[in-house]
């Protein structure tokens, strides 16, 4: 038994499955809904209905008041359509969303390389093309973990029979202890993507600055190479941050992007550089290396930001000193199980940040 | 797809934004003249974000099935007679204070913000600023409906509006809404807006709301929680106004920086009687004021200055005293309107042996050590048959209107006094925080209307005390104000449930 959702403002149709949560077959048929923390305790997938009858699910009833569960309210995380439904959610339709569907793949390793001591590049080749916009990430199954772990594309969406990642073995991860042990070329991996919202805002005027930081390479790769393949003639600059030399990977072949094309430009930034590395480029951290080649000024920018959580963090301060505001940062945070233990207070003051 | 609807972003432009027209034949500056004198750089309103997207037509309908299922608790309450069932009498003091104190800021607000919400030349932010004005206004209304009830019964409700003009420890409140209402448009949002709504809200609310759901208060409860759901609006309100301002102009941090210092100082003295209230005249405690404070204002203060870091903007400039402080305001507070309840609109007691220890529990490091032997002092000399009263008048802070009762934080048996003299006149402060903020705007406070000044100076209905009491703050004298034990609303409450009264209680315990 299927039920179909129409999603407002935009009319959208969803088919949803029996027992699926509104949201999950929307993401999966590519009708991006806010949503945060998927189990029904912020709010944040709050949704109205305008006709039909659901399941509230298990929604707490701080993110979902008694009032709002009178007046049709639900949060799509967890409710369960009864019937066919209309639904209105507080979609921006942002211009540059491309939605594409989530898809389920079998992903099999076509090759596996030691990009620094810490990171390995993996080449999936797909049972079936994938579309994606350049910066998304896909879920990864493993064998033996629980539950799926989130990786960056880091090859260019034109290249859609293959998925390129970037994976830093975590210390004491399962999932990426895996990778880096056990994987071998010809393993056959159950992925599913594309997912989340950092991707390239084509649309908007501004010069780009891309952030990056240890793997965090993966997805602005993939963002620059899209960018350059399709002759855009903004200013793009990269600035990717590592501890050493032997930690900073594929500056070759950002060096030659550069030289190619004149609108590119490439700062690499080590902040721990040894004595045989004999480095000649910026020493210091990445957001520092920001600061250098801008001047501390970065309004009339939009700022990509992608790698640790610690990194990201700097970056924003950074550019905020330098009067660039959350409307003009785009990040991906490389968030691992222990991000999320501290459970900090968290103002309101910022939606993304 | 079937044909595309209006999302709330649009739908909220078109019914907003869009009522926006051209200014063609006067000059912006003109037409928005509040907007620059205050020193506030706008560069691009374009950039301010609707905090949030509640268009009118969905506001009506929202907002009335609110008040229908509002109206229809006060209905059951009153049918059910809710007034006898509160914990027992003192508590309604609570509410009395409220009603005086706090129910006219919501008016207060209303004005504020309709006030704002012409001057500012971003429409964006006008729209929403007259959207909250309107909020108040239903605030400050189902207040006084909730309230009402209660007048029937008890005493001291019957004026408030009135006292709240005129009465000594009202001028606190009053003033500081005065103050921020007086000042620019900018300087009204971070007051109000940002610091009021935002930062100090839940300090206000919660301790009330809750201290009505410990007491029994049906009705106090849900205008409370009716009041509480248009609040997520205000407070994203406030969060707009300080981003944007921030990221407007480079020149504008300072500024703010000092509107948050000056803001923040004034709220948490304004809340002394939000302290006192919570440890002193709940019968059923919720939680220690103390604890409130390090859960709404140290853990969530820190998460948002945290944050602003970013902006350049530092942790408030008088918060490391305020917190110091949580520790004794409420015991000083009711100190004070232990000494002066014959010149008070509600009642005062002194906490009983269960209550003291209570304190003692909660207030480990300072209760035992610099209040308990005042209180138990002064319920020996209520037991002997002279409750103490304070025949004098106190002196006011200048800024805060508070009568100077706070002690210094090194030494908390030490009264804190602040001087600065201004074109030859001395003026005097409870604390650094009330002396800095007249020191930068003299010529604003040396005009405030200090109540006791007002009665020295024979403004107050005549030279005796009664004079004042009465005709002119229309207090019920022997009704209204003195000790809870022996007053009116005791002998009802006791009435009612077929209770001793406390006094012979009292003759028998001695
Ligand atoms: C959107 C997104 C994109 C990403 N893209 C990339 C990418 O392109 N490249 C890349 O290298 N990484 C990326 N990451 C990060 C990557 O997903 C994590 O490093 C990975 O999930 C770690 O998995 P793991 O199984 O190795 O570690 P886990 O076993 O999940 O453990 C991670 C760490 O947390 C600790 N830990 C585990 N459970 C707990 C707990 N309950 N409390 C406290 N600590 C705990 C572990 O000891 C370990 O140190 C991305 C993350 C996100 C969210
Ligand atoms: S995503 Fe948090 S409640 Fe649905
Ligand atoms: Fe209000
Ligand atoms: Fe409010
Ligand atoms: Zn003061």
């Amino acid at each position: 038994m299927t039920y179909q959702v129409t999603v407002e403002p935009t009319g959208d149709l969803v088919e949803v499955e029996e027992g699926q949560t509104i949201l999950d077959a929307c993401l999966r048929q590519g009708v991006w809904l806010p949503f945060a923390c998927g189990h029904g305790t912020c709010g944040t997938c709050k949704v109205q209905v305008l006709e039909g009858d659901a399941d509230v699910g298990d929604a707490s009833p701080f993110a979902l008041m008694d009032m709002e569960r009178d007046e049709g309210k639900l949060l799509a995380c967890c409710a369960r359509p009864e019937c066919d439904l209309v639904i209105e959610a507080d979609i921006d339709v942002d211009p540059d969303f491309l939605g594409y569907p989530i898809e389920d793949f079998q992903a099999t390793v076509a090759s596996i390389e030691d990009l620094s001591p810490t990171i390995k590049g993996i080449r999936f080749e797909l049972d079936h093309p994938i579309q994606f916009q350049a910066g998304q990430y896909i879920n990864l199954h493993l064998p033996g973990v629980d539950g799926a772990r989130a990786f960056s594309i880091a090859n260019k969406p034109s290249e859609n029979g293959i998925v390129e990642l970037h994976v830093r073995r975590v210390p004491e991860g399962a999932g990426t202890g895996y990778i880096h042990e056990q994987l071998r070329e010809g393993d056959t991996l159950p992925m599913s993507g594309p997912y989340g919202q950092f991707f390239v805002r084509k649309s908007a005027p501004e010069d780009l600055i891309f952030i990056a930081g240890g793997s965090g390479l993966s997805s602005p790769q993939s963002m620059v190479l899209d960018l350059l393949e399709q002759g855009d003639v903004r200013k793009i600059t990269l600035l990717q941050g590592a501890r050493n030399l032997s930690e900073l990977y594929n500056r070759e072949l950002f060096e030659q992007l550069a030289e190619e094309h004149q609108n590119f430009s490439y700062v690499p930034a080590l902040d721990a550089p040894l004595e045989e590395d004999h480095w000649q480029g910026f020493s210091g951290y990445v957001h520092e290396a920001a600061i250098s080649h801008f001047g501390g000024q970065f309004a009339g920018h939009k700022a990509y930001l992608c790698g640790p959580p610690p990194m990201i963090d700097a970056a924003i301060t950074a550019l905020m000193q330098g009067r660039l505001f959350e409307r003009d940062i785009y990040m991906e945070r490389f968030l691992t199980a222990a991000d999320g233990a501290e459970g900090t207070v968290k103002s309101a003051l910022f939606k993304k940040i | 797809m079937s044909t595309r609807k209006l999302s709330l972003k649009d739908k909220y432009r078109i019914l907003t934004r869009d009522l926006e027209w051209e200014y063609s034949y006067r000059d912006y500056r003109e037409i928005f003249k509040q907007e620059a004198f205050e020193g506030i750089k706008i560069t691009d309103w374009s950039k301010w974000e609707d905090p949030f997207r509640l268009t009118m037509d969905a506001y009506w309908k929202y907002q009335a099935e609110k008040e229908k299922k509002l109206y229809a608790i006060f209905d059951a309450f009153a049918q059910n007679n809710g007034q006898q069932n509160v914990t027992d009498a003192r508590y309604v003091n609570a509410i009395k204070l409220f009603l005086t104190g706090v129910s006219p800021l919501e008016y207060q607000a209303y004005n504020g913000f309709a006030h704002v919400g012409r001057q500012f030349g971003g429409v964006g932010a006008r729209v929403a600023c007259q959207m909250q004005s309107l909020d108040e206004l239903r605030h400050v209304q189902t207040q006084i409906h909730a309230m009402s009830h209660y007048n029937k019964f008890f005493d001291g409700f019957q004026d408030f509006t009135h006292m709240h003009d005129r009465v000594w420890y009202l001028s606190v409140p009053k003033s500081f809404f005065d103050d921020a209402r007086s000042a620019g448009p900018f300087e009204f949002m971070v007051a109000i807006g940002f610091s009021f709504e935002y930062v100090l809200t839940n300090l206000l609310f919660v301790p009330f709301m809750s201290g009505a759901a410990y007491n029994g208060d049906m009705a106090t409860v849900t205008f409370g929680f009716s009041a509480q759901s248009d609040e997520a609006r205000h407070m994203t309100l406030g969060l707009e106004i300080i981003k944007f301002l921030l990221e407007q102009h480079p020149d504008n941090v300072p500024v703010v920086q000092r509107w948050i210092n000056k803001w923040l100082w004034r709220g948490t003295r304004v809340l002394t009687l939000v302290a006192m209230m919570m440890d002193y005249m709940l019968p059923n405690k919720v939680m220690s004021w103390k604890e409130s404070f390090e859960v709404y204002f140290e853990e969530a203060a820190s998460a948002l200055f945290k944050d602003l870091a970013r902006y350049g903007i530092e942790m408030p400039r008088y918060a490391e005293t305020a917190i110091l402080e949580k520790e004794h305001v409420s015991h000083q507070a009711w100190s004070i309107f232990y000494n002066y309840t014959h010149a008070a609109a509600f009642h005062t007691w002194m906490p009983d042996d269960k209550e003291m220890d209570w304190l003692s529990e909660k207030y480990p490091d300072t209760f035992d050590k610099y209040y308990r032997a005042r209180f138990e002092h002064w319920r020996e000399l209520e037991r002997a048959g002279e409750r103490y009263y304070n025949p004098t008048l106190p002196m006011l802070c200048q800024t805060c209107q508070i009568p100077m009762g706070f002690t210094e934080m090194d030494n908390p048996t030490l009264t804190a006094y602040r001087q600065s003299v201004y074109q030859g006149e001395r003026y005097n402060f409870c604390s650094d925080g009330c002396k800095d903020i007249f020191d930068h705007e003299p010529e604003k406070y040396v005009q405030a209307w200090l109540p006791v000044h007002q009665i020295f100076q024979g403004n107050c209905g005549g030279p005796d005390i009664e004079d004042v009491l009465g005709d002119y703050y229309r207090i019920n004298l022997g009704v209204d104000n003195m000790d809870f034990h022996g007053s009116p609303d005791e002998a009802r409450w006791n009435a009612w449930h077929n209770l001793q009264p406390a006094e012979d209680k009292l003759k028998q315990a001695s």
